[in-house]
């Protein structure tokens, strides 16, 4: 093997081989510099991500050949390339945002975590075999789980790390069962020598359900999809706002991508079975979230519910198992990531400043910060599907595959749900312009890395609703590959 | 009844038997010194199935290394004496009938649908000992082999990120 | 030779008695111990699927399986001692700072 190690092998693995050097640069810096200087981490970490980015559009794209590297455990194709830049991207923003939270931005170790944690997500984009894809997934949940519990000395935090702990333990011990069976009925850890196998009829059509309903608990686990929801509340609520919106967005997206890629590849002769288990659970996870966020009085609490929901219509597209399903959800993960890092990091400032993540600490922003309103306002309406922001593009699309897909009612359960999801949106909405506070000429200042990271991202999600084709043109090639 | 089966009967009802009393063991203590049995058990099912190596593993790293720290920790928050643990009223039967429902239907899985699986009857010399597993692991596998470097990185950082009590001017 | 289902139907029972305990017992530190002997379960069907094929793959997952294991096993003992030092108290039920 080691005489064999060849340029488009280690092109394959540039992204993470990058972040390997940049962690050791972090690493050595976090020794050198002492605490005053320490911030710059956060320059060194985003600079780093989005060279990186760079260097891999220049030189790492993956050719027409979507072969296998390393010996059969990565495929280097567009669908793990687009995410792997997606998830660099959400890395970048999360450095910024976190570079002046008390007690985290200083913090070489909060760094070099989210760095691991984005090189598990960037293997998990690309894993063709299953022994890869558990270790990815491992390696992208642990730092997750340090990330979550950070701030030891916070009651929240701690608890939201256990929680977060617990149930992915256990999550993911499941989905190891199902591998394993998986495995020993299949012969194989490749994920397309699986799917030649289920294809031939090699496999008994009941433990096929089973190996899938166990791997689903661990992947439903990642998206939080119901019935695998329940930390995502508590621990969006307890983390560090900043990290909340990491895990809501890009470790949801690396879920989405695995289970994009399982169940096309291996699963996909057998698309009639998981079909309608798929459309079920995307239908109560969509009314679920909508139904329980209209309750809610804290805004982390808030925002992890319509995370779920959303979570919920991003499975539209798989259910209906066509290239513009799957386009439609990778490009609908591209507007999600984008959208709710943009609103935790509105949460995030609001929330130090104010000290409070209640609704009711947003009265009146518009007045106190004009700008961090018209932010909000952009998030909020683009989460709700309004155009002419990102998120109205593409619910349409995701509809439009269900429609296409003879999936009648669960395109009418998704309209239903945009609906409801509307309302809660603009309630919040309500709050920062309509209501008004005492607090209003008290000023939220907001410092450099953050004003670059919101304006990035509310200029994004802009774009993305209003300049369509180059995302969408991104998307169709990487839902090509599994077609 | 020749001689393995005896074997692999009583050890199966060993390795039952310890997982049950991690079940119902009342005293911390107690529930990890049955799970140790348990790993060992396991350990001897491995060297039964020809995998030499990953039962020396199996001692060294989950017995030796994971059950040491559990005890460590036990140890250190004095966990051991339990409090009267009833737990919610509704979960307990709750759980057992899901565990009864999914065991009838492996078993109906597994004995009526596919016929017993018969193993295969010569294994390669040397299978399942060091060179093999090294041979395959750092050929085909060196990728995930050089990813678990970062997964343990990760784990040392975490474990002294979330404990490591920061010396502030307000101690003395 | 001892069929290969057995050694699964015991990794199945094996893998129950886990699962059950993670959903009854409320101390934490038992859960994880639960948790690991799923985790035990799904390494034994590994190395008898091996057994059955020849083919030496299975056993591979199991070293890595095991790394991952006591990686998470520092993680989570970690954040458990975290916890006891907030709280000074392991018990699940007691976790309800987050709720509602």
């Amino acid at each position: 093997m080691f005489g064999s190690i060849n340029t488009s092998m280690i092109l394959a693995i540039l992204p993470e081989i990058m972040l390997f050097i940049l962690a050791g640069f972090v690493f050595v810096f976090d020794l050198v510099w002492d605490d005053s200087q320490r911030r710059n981490l956060g320059w060194i970490s985003a600079g780093g991500f989005s060279l990186i980015i760079m260097i891999s559009l220049m030189l790492g794209t993956p050719g027409s050949d979507s072969g296998l590297v390393w010996g059969g455990m990565l495929r280097h194709d567009w669908l793990g390339f687009a995410f792997k830049m997606l998830f660099l991207f959400g890395a970048t923003i999360t450095a910024l945002f976190a570079m002046d939270v008390e007690d985290l931005g200083k913090k070489g170790e909060f760094y070099l975590l989210l760095i691991f944690s984005t090189l598990g997500m960037t293997l998990m984009a690309s894993s063709s075999n299953l022994i890869m894809l558990y270790l990815s997934i491992e390696a992208t949940s642990l730092p997750l789980y340090i990330l979550a519990g950070f701030f030891k000395d916070d009651d929240k935090s701690t608890e939201a790390g256990f929680k977060y702990f617990l149930f992915g333990a256990m999550a993911s011990a499941i989905m190891l069962y199902g591998f394993s069976l998986l495995y020993g009925f299949s012969g194989t850890t490749d994920l397309d020598a699986i799917a030649g196998v289920i294809k031939a009829g090699g496999m008994n059509p009941v433990l096929l359900v089973g190996t899938l309903l166990m791997i689903l608990v661990g992947f439903g686990f990642k998206i939080s999809a119901v019935p695998f929801h329940f930390w995502a509340p508590d621990v969006y609520e307890g983390a560090p706002t900043v990290v909340a919106g990491f895990l809501s967005t890009a470790s949801k997206a690396a879920g989405f991508t695995v289970l994009i890629r399982v169940l096309l590849t291996s699963y996909a002769p057998a698309s009639d079975t998981w079909m309608m288990v798929l459309a079920i659970i995307s239908t109560l996870t969509m009314t679920l979230g909508n139904t329980l966020a209209l309750a809610q009085k804290n805004i982390k609490r808030l925002l992890a519910y319509s995370s779920i929901a959303h979570a919920g219509y991003i499975l539209i597209g798989v259910v209906a198992i066509s290239e513009l399903g799957i386009t439609g959800s990778i490009f609908y993960i591209i507007v999600y990531l984008i959208t709710n890092l943009a609103a935790f990091g509105i949460v995030s400032v609001v929330g130090r400043i104010t000290g409070s993540d209640e609704i009711s600490a947003y009265d009146g922003l518009s007045r106190r910060s004009p700008w961090l309103g018209l932010a909000m306002l952009v998030v909020f309406l683009s989460l709700a599907g309004m155009p002419p922001f990102g998120g109205f593009i593409v619910k349409v699309l995701v509809l439009a595959s269900a429609v296409k897909a003879k999936l009648f009612w669960l395109a009418f359960v998704g309209i239903l749900n945009s609906i409801i999801g509307l309302y809660y949106y603009l309630i919040v909405l309500k709050h920062v312009y309509l209501y008004r506070s005492e607090n209003e000429q008290v000023e939220i200042p907001v410092t450099r890395p953050y004003a670059i990271g919101l304006i990035v991202l509310t200029i994004g999600i802009i774009l993305l609703g209003v300049v369509i084709s180059p995302w969408f043109n991104v998307s169709t090639i990487a839902a090509k590959v599994l077609f | 009844m020749t001689t393995e089966l005896i074997l692999f009967f009583s050890l199966a009802l060993i390795a039952i038997i310890t997982g049950l009393g991690l079940l119902i063991s009342k005293n911390a203590i107690y529930a990890a010194l049955y799970l140790v049995l348990n790993f060992f058990t396991i350990a001897i099912f491995y060297l039964l199935l020809g995998g030499a190596f990953i039962a020396m593993a199996q001692v060294s790293v989950y017995a030796g290394a994971i059950m040491v720290l559990f005890l460590f920790v036990i140890m250190i928050l004095g966990a051991e004496k339990l409090g009267k643990s009833n737990t919610v009223a509704w979960q307990r039967p709750v759980a057992i009938i899901l565990s009864i429902i999914l065991l009838i239907e492996a078993g109906y899985v597994l004995f009526w649908r596919t016929a017993p699986v018969q193993a295969a009857q010569t294994l390669p010399d040397g299978f399942g000992g060091p060179a093999s597993i090294g041979n395959v692991l750092l050929n085909n596998y060196l990728l995930p082999f050089e990813i678990t470097s970062v997964l343990l990185l990760v784990a040392m950082i975490g474990a002294i990120v979330l404990t490591h009590k920061q010396k502030t001017d307000k101690e003395v | 030779m001892i069929p290969t289902t057995y050694y699964i139907v015991l990794s199945a029972l094996l893998f129950t008695i886990g699962a059950l305990g993670v959903l009854i017992r409320r101390n934490a530190i038992i859960i994880f111990m639960a948790i690991e002997l799923m985790l035990n379960a799904a390494n034994l069907a590994f190395v008898a699927f091996t057994r059955m094929y020849g083919i030496i793959d299975g056993q591979v997952f199991v070293f890595f399986v095991m790394t991952v294991a006591a990686a998470e096993v520092a993680v989570g003992l970690a954040l458990i001692v975290a916890i006891f030092r907030t709280k000074h108290n392991i018990d699940i039920d007691q976790l309800n700072n987050l709720k509602g």
